[in-house]
């Protein structure tokens, strides 16, 4: 489904944002990608999106084979995920329902589909009652809703989600990565980028850690005992994917 | 494309110019003077040479035979003028028809008086030239021939006439060149700023896989709807201009104006055509440079 091997890439001014990552990530998978800002998560999701090229390696992408892939193709292998924004991205002189609609008439979609599509689409991320509403009327969890909706309506194999969480009331984004998970559950590959570890630590989610544009970790969130809060958990640390003396790496800015 | 597309294309165009009316109103205003400007030199330039042949037909030199010429000489003559390269066109006016011409304008008494022996006129051939630059030359010819009497012409009025044209031709063609530069730089930019002003919208078409020419057309619509009333528009205001000119001058001098109804349809399709053109280029200009140096899907905002 995505699949990095041996991915480096420099930029033009010589800074190295990733160095020899090989990641594979299967179909139907929720990976959570973290890493303190400047570590190369953004390079990671820009080669996925085929906005930028790989210096050296590979990317494959739902069968895309980024490197040969043509400039004209590169609409068709977006049209397979769904990306959502840590500034949301909405159009704010657009209603809710037309923010998702935009989605689906800018790729050719006709007026039937799009009714049919954005109502069920708005129902699913419990946004039915507000369709008729604009941006700046919503809370910031309700907005980030919409970017979910709208990355959702073209029907995508996979939702990448960027820092979703970042602009959110931290009890809110909790609802958010939840409804996240529920998506992925329906089959949809979810890989969400973030520095939030608390959030991480709540779901058992396969977790990739990125650092100095090098993957140092990558594992799975055991299953622990429900009742710890976070701080508890944070001394515990059960996860073994937070040792201290990396926790200095994390960026806890939003 | 599914008409659904189509529509979808045609309303965003159109929302572009309704969000961006300032501009869209300066690139209009400024379209428009250069086509106006255009649409000037071009009716200059048809109406000089409508005086052209207006002149042409004026300057003619005026060969007058021997008042002894026998009918025989006369076409022998006639034959001779002809008969010269340059010579583009003869036309005989014998004596009586050129009395029978004035008869109106004299008393009855006088007219009868001038019959026959008294005819005071000459017999006349009207010569046209082909070539106005060898004009001395022809004209030497003709006064070379036994049975030519004299000769009257106008040979200045062709002359300026032929240089005005020239002049006006060079410089209303550097004029409208440059116009037609500066209203695509102004277009350009005006559409610049719509882009600029969608740069969200941009990014998210983009982000969800729309093809680059679904995120160019609505700008082309923008640009070709701006062209296209800029087109009407000068010609709604250069039929008024011209028509006032021509209620003024009318068919007075030199020939008078060319009538508008012989060429509306020409004014009304280069204005058309240059404004559609200016637009469409316009638009593709800025587009094409937004979508290869920062039409990507993060870092726009």
């Amino acid at each position: 489904m995505i699949e990095f091997k041996g991915v480096h890439k420099t930029y033009n001014n010589g800074i190295k944002a990733l160095k020899d990552v090989s990641i594979n990530i299967e179909k139907g998978e929720f990976v959570f990608i973290i890493g303190a800002s400047g570590a190369g998560k953004s390079t990671f999701l820009k080669l996925m999106m085929r906005e930028e090229v790989p210096s050296a390696g590979e990317v494959i992408v739902n069968d895309f084979r980024l490197s040969k892939l043509k400039r004209r193709e590169i609409p068709y292998l977006r049209r397979t995920m769904g990306v959502v924004f840590q500034d949301f991205r909405l159009i704010n002189n657009m209603t809710v329902y037309d923010n998702v609609a935009f989605a689906m008439r800018v790729t050719g979609s006709s007026n039937t589909a799009v009714r049919k599509r954005v109502p069920y689409i708005l129902g699913l991320v419990g946004l039915q009652n507000k369709a008729r509403s604009y941006p700046p009327e919503l809370s910031g969890g309700e907005q980030q809703r919409v970017g979910l909706a709208r990355a959702l309506v073209n029907n995508p194999s996979i939702i990448i989600a960027d820092e979703p969480t970042g602009n959110i009331d931290p009890e809110l984004s909790y609802e958010i990565v939840e409804l996240l998970t529920e998506i992925n559950r329906r089959g949809t590959t979810v890989l969400m980028v973030t520095h939030e570890r608390d959030l991480v630590r709540m779901f058992h989610h396969r977790v990739i850690e990125i650092r100095e544009g090098c993957v140092v970790s990558d594992r799975r969130v055991e299953e622990k005992k429900p009742t710890l809060s976070s701080f508890e958990a944070d001394a515990v640390d059960t996860t073994g994917i937070f040792p201290p003396s990396r926790k200095d790496g994390f960026d806890y800015e939003s | 494309m599914s008409l659904s597309s189509l529509r979808y294309l045609i309303r965003e165009g159109f929302r572009n110019i309704w969000q961006n009316k300032f501009m869209a109103f300066a690139s209009i205003g400024v379209l428009v003077s250069c086509l106006l400007l255009t649409g000037a030199s071009y009716l200059v330039f048809v109406n000089i040479d409508h005086s052209f042949e207006w002149v042409y037909g004026q300057n003619v030199v005026v060969a007058f035979a021997k008042e002894d010429c026998t009918d025989e000489q006369s076409s022998v003559l006639l034959d001779k003028i002809k008969g010269i390269t340059n010579v583009n066109k003869v036309e005989f006016i014998s004596k009586e028809q050129s009395l029978l011409k004035y008869k109106d304008s004299m008393p009855k008494a006088v007219y009868e008086d001038m019959q026959g022996e008294d005819n005071p006129y000459l017999d006349a051939y009207v010569i046209t030239f082909s070539d106005l630059n060898t004009f001395k030359e022809t004209l030497t010819q003709i006064e070379q021939i036994p049975e030519v009497e004299s000769t009257v012409y106008n040979e200045d009025m062709a002359k300026s006439l032929t240089r005005l044209r020239q002049i006006v031709m060079m410089v209303g063609g550097w004029i409208v060149i440059l116009l037609l530069v500066v209203s695509l730089f102004i277009i350009a930019n005006t559409i610049k700023l719509t882009v600029y002003s969608r740069r969200l919208e941009i990014s998210i078409m983009k982000s969800v896989g729309a093809t680059n020419a679904f995120v160019r057309i609505p700008f082309i619509i923008e640009g070709v709807v701006l062209g296209i009333v800029a087109g009407l528009l000068s010609f709604g205001i250069i039929k008024i201009i011209y028509g006032k000119l021509y209620e003024m001058m009318g068919t007075g001098i030199m020939g008078g104006l060319v009538d508008f109804s012989e060429i509306w349809h020409i004014v009304l399709l280069g204005f058309l055509v240059l404004g559609t053109i200016t637009g469409m280029t316009g638009s593709g200009i800025s587009m094409r440079k937004y979508l290869k140096d920062e039409g990507g899907i993060s870092g726009v905002i």
